[in-house]
């Protein structure tokens, strides 16, 4: 049995001559949450429409579960795309009993798992309801149930967040990580770093249709600069006393007599070594302040960084033809 | 087939459990009996027209026109009464036409044929015709005396009550005969119905008739004469070469039912066709507007829901279609019952109306017309985002899917045309054009030769639909991507 649910090996395509894809490959680990991150138009959605056979790339190949893709393998699998919508005249529950009975689901087993995860996302009174009358938060929700029906071992989430409120992101977030805690493996794509950050393993990060990241979280933190804040009482000049641990850029301070710096270390200086030399140089100290990297950082620090390609053209995350 | 039995099952319960499947399902042959019985009720509830007739040129051309309306009122109920033979017996219906022939007034004549039938006039659905044109005398003798009466300001006493004047129709001496207009009179036709002119050309002909006669009198011919000259008229028998078996047999209604059946199914298949195909078209834009597709594409293969909405829909027409046909049937068996007891030859025509000959053909043309133009109309579904989109895509098709239509209108008496004959090799033609070839029999060779060919242009498009549905369904190909495509093949044919 291969440790991957998906595999996805030097995919590459393009849309009328633009790139939209370049030669990506990464893998979603079984068993892991897998954040798929990039900014708008990254080809995020193209990459996921090829690893699932939706769309056909121009080069590279997808496996699932370590084999080629099949209608078999892409049983296994739960998709909850970017582009979404319901049949308007079905009921919440007929659509999801359809959805769970094209993944292979037997109608009465359908109904009842239907019914258990309208209850779960708290839509036990939409279950009869025509889906024309849900609200656009509830239809999104009915979406997710579609893609989860069926008890995928893989589960992939394009956007699953986008046009939930706060209270629904919330709720997903916890049915995410039980479904992770229940053995599933996870792959969803975003841009909103907050939710990466608080469920993912590890993360892949396409920029302008290449990957330019792939690892853990905190892997990607690391990639993001260490801060220091820092504020004084003394006359002390911080900005010579701490240049060898890195740049020294003076902030702006609200107290009067007070002066503030934001130290960025250089790859090889501790937090402790400032500190340290503050101490040793008898600077009045208000303020030491190390500044926890966020993924956000590391997402702009790594699409900044990413390369443009040599081809001219910009790459799309779809393209009409 | 998993995916498709489901996409084909959700497709068809989408439209049979609607109401406007059912209104639709009701319409068609309530809208048929509609059609069939408005005629009828319009020409039984038009009023009795009452007209005069003044003959100025002093010849008696009114009392003429009277015996006529009279002599063919009574001609039309002895029709009727031989008519009801099936139902009475010869015997009764002998002793109703004495009884009618006896009264010399028609009114006392028809009342004696129903009392001898024991007949109300009506009961049962049968009466006995009354002309719905009645002379009367003139309540004046000159236009303006009779305006009044014809334009409504004045009314005559009738067995219904008051009432004005339909129509007068003054008879002059032609003062003023050419060779060109040698009739001896002028008939002046005054009626405030311009619409109308049943009346005036019916006088006419009486006139004509009469005008014919006393010239032939003139020129010295007898009575006898004058009445075989009226019959010299050649009878047709008509013949059928290829049917050795009953060559000796004239060709009957029944003989020739076929090609108006087939030609009539040919109007029927296209019509259903172009139908059901606009409900995939429709349902593919609401459903790309929805944004169920790619959902969809995550459970199944594109071919799966291609097929399957084709199926899906195939199986709602299909449920149209065998609805009506069981009511039709019905209705033919039914027919065929009654009318065996009053007119067997005609009850004959009913059980000639559909053949497994022409059923056949008609089920297999239909299922492949419709999965050509089904795919067709889906796939360019699958490029429109609305309805607006569809029409500037549809409009070339529509206009080529007409074609046959014409052909077929202007073929009905010359199906053996060569247009026709090569029209029919163009395979989105051929379901309906063979259809309505079918009876002629043409020859085999063109028979396997056009289903070959539409068969394989079948396969040509189910694939080219499945091409452009892929590139549709997902955006990466639009209603502009097929203008530009035709751009650029003009493009490169000038070049």
């Amino acid at each position: 049995m291969s440790e991957m649910a998906l595999e996805v090996s030097h995919l590459t395509k393009s849309f009328k001559g633009k790139a939209a894809v370049r030669d990506v490959s990464f893998t979603a680990p079984r068993g892991q949450i897998t954040g798929f991150l990039g900014p708008n138009g990254a080809g995020k959605t193209t990459t996921l429409r090829m690893a699932l056979g939706i769309i056909q790339p121009d080069s590279g190949q997808s496996l699932l579960f370590g084999k080629p893709l099949s209608m078999k393998t892409l049983d296994r699998v739960g998709f909850l795309p970017e582009e979404r919508g319901l049949y308007r005249k079905m009921t919440a529950l007929d659509a999801l009993v359809f959805f769970g009975r094209l993944k292979g689901m037997k109608a009465k087993a359908a109904k009842t798992k239907a019914l258990e995860y309208l209850e779960r996302f708290e839509l036990s009174d939409a279950a009869y309801k025509k889906v024309k009358t849900l609200s656009k938060g509830m239809a999104q929700k009915i979406q997710i149930i579609a893609a989860l029906i069926h008890e995928p071992e893989f589960i992939i989430l394009d956007e699953p967040f986008s046009g939930l409120d706060p209270v629904n992101q919330s709720l997903l977030e916890s049915i995410i990580r039980e479904e992770a805690q229940g053995g599933r493996t996870l792959l969803f794509s975003t841009h909103v770093m907050e939710h990466a950050e608080r469920l993912c393993d590890r993360i892949v990060l396409l920029a302008r249709g290449q990957k330019v990241f792939d690892g853990s979280v905190d892997e990607a933190l690391g990639t993001v600069p260490r801060q220091i804040l820092l504020e004084s009482a003394s006359a002390h000049d911080l900005s010579q006393l701490l240049s060898p641990f890195g740049t020294v850029e003076s902030q702006d301070c609200a107290q009067e007599g007070h002066h503030a710096w934001r130290v960025t270390l250089n790859a090889t200086s501790q937090v402790q070594d400032v500190l340290k030399a503050c101490v040793s140089a008898g600077v009045d100290l208000i303020r030491f302040e190390p500044i926890r990297p966020h993924l956000h950082d590391a997402f702009v620090q790594l699409v900044k960084a990413s390369p443009v390609p040599n081809s001219a053209a910009e790459p799309v995350e779809r393209e009409e033809v | 087939m998993r995916a498709i039995y489901l996409i084909a099952r959700r497709e068809y319960l989408s439209y049979v459990a609607t109401w406007g499947f059912w209104i639709s399902l009701l319409a068609l042959p309530v809208f048929m009996v509609i059609g069939a019985s408005v005629p009828i009720l319009i020409e039984n509830s038009k009023p009795v027209r009452y007209f005069t007739v003044i003959d100025e040129t002093g010849r008696g051309y009114d009392h003429m026109i009277a015996r006529d309306y009279e002599e063919s009122s009574r001609e039309s109920v002895r029709e009727t009464l031989k008519a009801l033979e099936a139902l009475y017996g010869e015997e009764r219906v002998a002793e109703a036409l004495t009884a009618f022939d006896r009264e010399d007034d028609l009114e006392a004549a028809r009342q004696g044929a129903l009392d001898a039938l024991n007949l109300q006039d009506g009961q049962a659905g049968l009466s006995l015709p009354k002309s719905q044109e009645v002379q009367v005398d003139p309540p004046a003798r000159d236009l303006a005396g009779l305006r009044p009466y014809l334009v409504g300001e004045a009314t005559l006493a009738t067995p219904e009550g008051q009432k004005p004047l339909f129509a007068a129709i003054i008879i002059r001496d032609n003062l003023e005969r050419t060779d060109e207009n040698p009739s001896p009179i002028i008939l002046d036709y005054h009626s405030t119905n311009l619409t109308d002119v049943d009346l005036s050309r019916k006088i006419r002909s009486i006139l004509e008739d009469d005008l014919e006669d006393e010239m032939l009198r003139n020129a010295g011919l007898s009575a006898n004469d004058i009445n075989t000259l009226n019959n010299l008229r050649p009878e047709i028998r008509s013949y059928n070469p290829a049917e050795v078996t009953s060559a000796d047999e004239e060709v009957t209604t029944a003989d020739r039912l076929p090609f108006v059946v087939a030609i009539f199914m040919a109007f029927i298949l296209w019509m259903a066709i172009f139908s059901v195909a606009n409900m995939l078209l429709t349902s593919m834009i609401e459903e790309k507007g929805g944004k169920v597709i790619e959902l969809m594409l995550a459970t199944s293969r594109y071919s799966d829901i291609l097929i399957g909405k084709l199926l899906g829909v195939a199986a709602t027409s299909f449920t149209l279609m065998g609805s009506w046909m069981v009511l039709a049937l019905g209705a033919s068996v039914l027919g065929h019952q009654a009318l065996m007891q009053l007119d067997p030859d005609l009850a004959g025509l009913f059980s000639e109306i559909f053949t497994v000959n022409l059923l056949l053909p008609a089920a297999g043309y239909f299922l492949v017309g419709y999965l050509m133009f089904g795919a067709t109309f889906l796939a360019l579904g699958s490029l429109c985002e609305t309805l607006h989109d569809a029409q500037s895509l549809m409009t070339p098709i529509i206009f080529f899917l007409m074609a046959p239509m014409l052909l077929m209108s202007m073929s009905i008496t010359a199906s053996d045309s060569m247009v026709y004959s090569v029209a029919s090799w163009v395979p989105f033609w051929t379901p309906f054009i063979m259809m309505s070839r079918l009876p002629h029999e043409p020859p085999l060779w063109e028979i396997i030769g056009t289903t070959a060919v539409m068969l394989v242009t079948l396969v040509l498009v189910m694939w080219g639909a499945s091409a452009v549905f892929r590139q549709g369904t997902l955006g990466q190909a639009n209603a502009e991507s097929v203008k530009l495509f035709f751009k650029s093949l003009v493009s490169r044919s000038k070049s």
